[in-house]
């Protein structure tokens, strides 16, 4: 059984239907590409692996277990990590405290050590503390560890947002649109990043991005979703080639 | 001397209740306008245990903060699901009625006459280290990871539910613990007033807290405790102004959010690092370069 699995997924909004029958089996150590035009619903079947949404029929399982009907949050207990389209860093919180909020689940004090400077409460965050530079230190993002995240340029506040999906422990990170909005010096530094943690880590990576160039380069096997259906799936050379790629990327020949 | 003694009673009590609507509106983004309710809760509770059943202070303060924070999960379930403009209007409904429940149950609480001959055992000094602890807990709180998924969930709910918060549990117990501080502000305000009416609650005050938070900032508990203390202080030293007081205050706070949205101090804490960056802003500005 794959560390991965959707099986059969759909969703619709009222009379769209954004995900027609979704499959996907990813196994540790690969990096899976979604790709398709805009609309083509592949933001969806993150936010249904991810539980924003529960899809209508299909199930997902991680690792042996059925996470289709969880809430978000132990969604990502279970194992799945994400980050998002339009970055979504927590306002109002240093770097540090950013990556550091999404240790907190696992920390272990209870309200005293809340309110209290409890032996419990200082090694617990001395803990998390520890953890999140480790992680700041592998996106690179070590020496902006007090800035405010929304004075960082584009690329660096998606690196905080990789780091504070990686410390939540994921079996399987999502990265959706990585690329949008860099420079091509942050692409190519991003296309590392990714190559790295994927390597170190051993995760499933699941990507969704609009430059073919890096899907093509770094993905295994590439999903091409187009109205909601997959429309091709394989190697990079064998989607390239696929005529209905074409078809839906190029439009069709007259 | 004695009306500063008096005034500084007064914000001692009222910074109590603002840490607690600092914890929930400042951290988390909740408004309530409910929460003087919980201030009566307390009050009442505590004054009634001590004349009616004899108990000693101390415990009656805790089962009345017990009995706040047990009422705070049955209101909080439907309130951590709502999203925030609906959190004011059931916290509003909830304010009104436990004022209306306080006259129909005049057989216990006096009715419309109020609680009378409460014992004045509480004096200045006990409010202030009140005040002293009940912030330090605050500021705790902040720098937990309470106080962080607190304002994760504030800054997006849906990202820290992707990072594994669980959004609700964090609102149940910013709710839970601005319940238990209102209402000990209620208990000291009993016991040092030795009276205690039903019209004290409304939604006006729990509305003069939100406004206090917002005027210091909403962002920085420093701000907020300043918002407490000078708009406490201000009415009672220009008593010629009494009258205007909600005016002075209107103006006030719209001046302050047309030109510092986020208040006097907006994300600044009195911090021992912050304050040594304050002074030496010479190696702050080495730094930037």
């Amino acid at each position: 059984m794959a560390l991965l699995e959707i099986r059969h997924i759909y969703k619709n909004f009222g009379g769209l239907r954004a995900i027609d029958d979704f499959s996907l089996e990813a196994n540790a150590g690969e990096i899976h590409g979604i790709i398709g035009p805009n609309g083509a619903g592949k933001t969806t079947i993150f936010n249904t692996i991810t539980g924003v949404y529960h899809p209508d029929q299909g199930e997902v399982w991680l690792d042996g277990n059925n996470i289709t009907k969880l809430p978000q949050y132990k969604i990502t207990h279970m194992g799945i990590g994400r980050t998002f389209q339009n970055i979504r860093i927590f306002k109002g919180l240093t770097v540090e405290e950013n990556v550091m909020c999404a240790f907190d689940p696992q920390s272990k004090y209870s309200i005293i050590g809340g309110i209290l400077p409890t032996p419990n409460r200082i090694r617990e965050e001395r803990r998390g503390r520890e953890l999140t530079r480790q992680y700041l230190d592998v996106v690179g993002m070590l020496g902006y560890k007090d800035e405010k995240p929304e004075n960082l340029s584009y690329g660096n506040q998606r690196k905080v947002e990789i780091a504070r999906a990686l410390i939540c422990k994921p079996k399987v990170l999502l990265l959706d649109e990585p690329a949008a909005g860099l420079t091509p010096t942050e692409v190519s530094e991003l296309t590392d990043l990714i190559r790295k943690i994927s390597a170190d880590f051993g995760f499933a990576i699941l990507l969704i991005e609009h430059r073919l160039d890096l899907v093509m380069s770094i993905s295994d096997t590439i999903h091409v979703q187009n109205f909601g259906k997959t429309i091709a799936s394989g190697t990079a050379k064998e989607v390239q080639n696929d005529p209905a790629v074409i078809e839906a990327y190029l439009g069709a020949e007259e | 001397m004695k009306l500063f003694l008096y005034v500084l009673t007064q914000v001692c009590i009222t910074l109590v209740s603002v840490c607690g609507i600092y914890i929930l509106t400042g951290l988390t983004g909740m408004f309530s306008l409910g929460s003087a309710a919980f201030m009566a809760i307390g009050a009442y509770v505590s004054g009634l245990l001590v004349l009616k059943a004899g108990l000693n202070m101390y415990a009656a303060f805790a089962a009345a903060i017990i009995f706040s924070v047990g009422i705070g999960y049955v209101i909080g379930f439907p309130i951590v699901r709502l999203r925030r403009d609906y959190i004011s209007l059931v916290t509003l409904g909830f304010g009104e009625s436990i004022a209306q429940l306080i006259l129909l149950l005049s057989q216990f609480t006096g009715g419309a006459f109020g609680l009378i001959g409460v014992p004045r055992r509480v004096n200045v000094w006990f409010t202030l280290i009140s005040a002293v602890i009940v912030i330090a807990i605050t500021a705790f709180f902040k720098t937990s990871k309470f106080g962080r998924q607190c304002i994760a969930v504030k800054s997006d709910e849906l990202a820290a539910q992707a990072m594994g918060i669980n959004a609700s549990r964090v609102k149940m117990t910013a709710f839970l613990m601005s319940c238990a501080l209102t209402s000990f502000a209620g208990c000291l305000y009993a016991f040092y007033v030795g009276y205690v009416g039903p019209t004290d609650f409304g939604w006006k005050k729990s509305a003069d807290w939100v406004i206090m938070v917002f005027f210091g900032g909403v962002n920085s508990l420093t701000g907020s405790i300043f918002g407490g203390a000078f708009l406490t202080f201000l009415p009672q030293y220009m008593q010629a102004l009494n009258k205007y007081r909600y005016i002075v205050y209107a103006v006030l706070v719209l001046i302050i959010l047309n030109f510092k949205p986020n208040g006097v101090f907006g994300e600044w804490e009195l911090s021992p690092r912050n304050l040594k960056r304050l002074f030496s802003p010479k190696k702050n500005r080495r730094e930037d370069v």
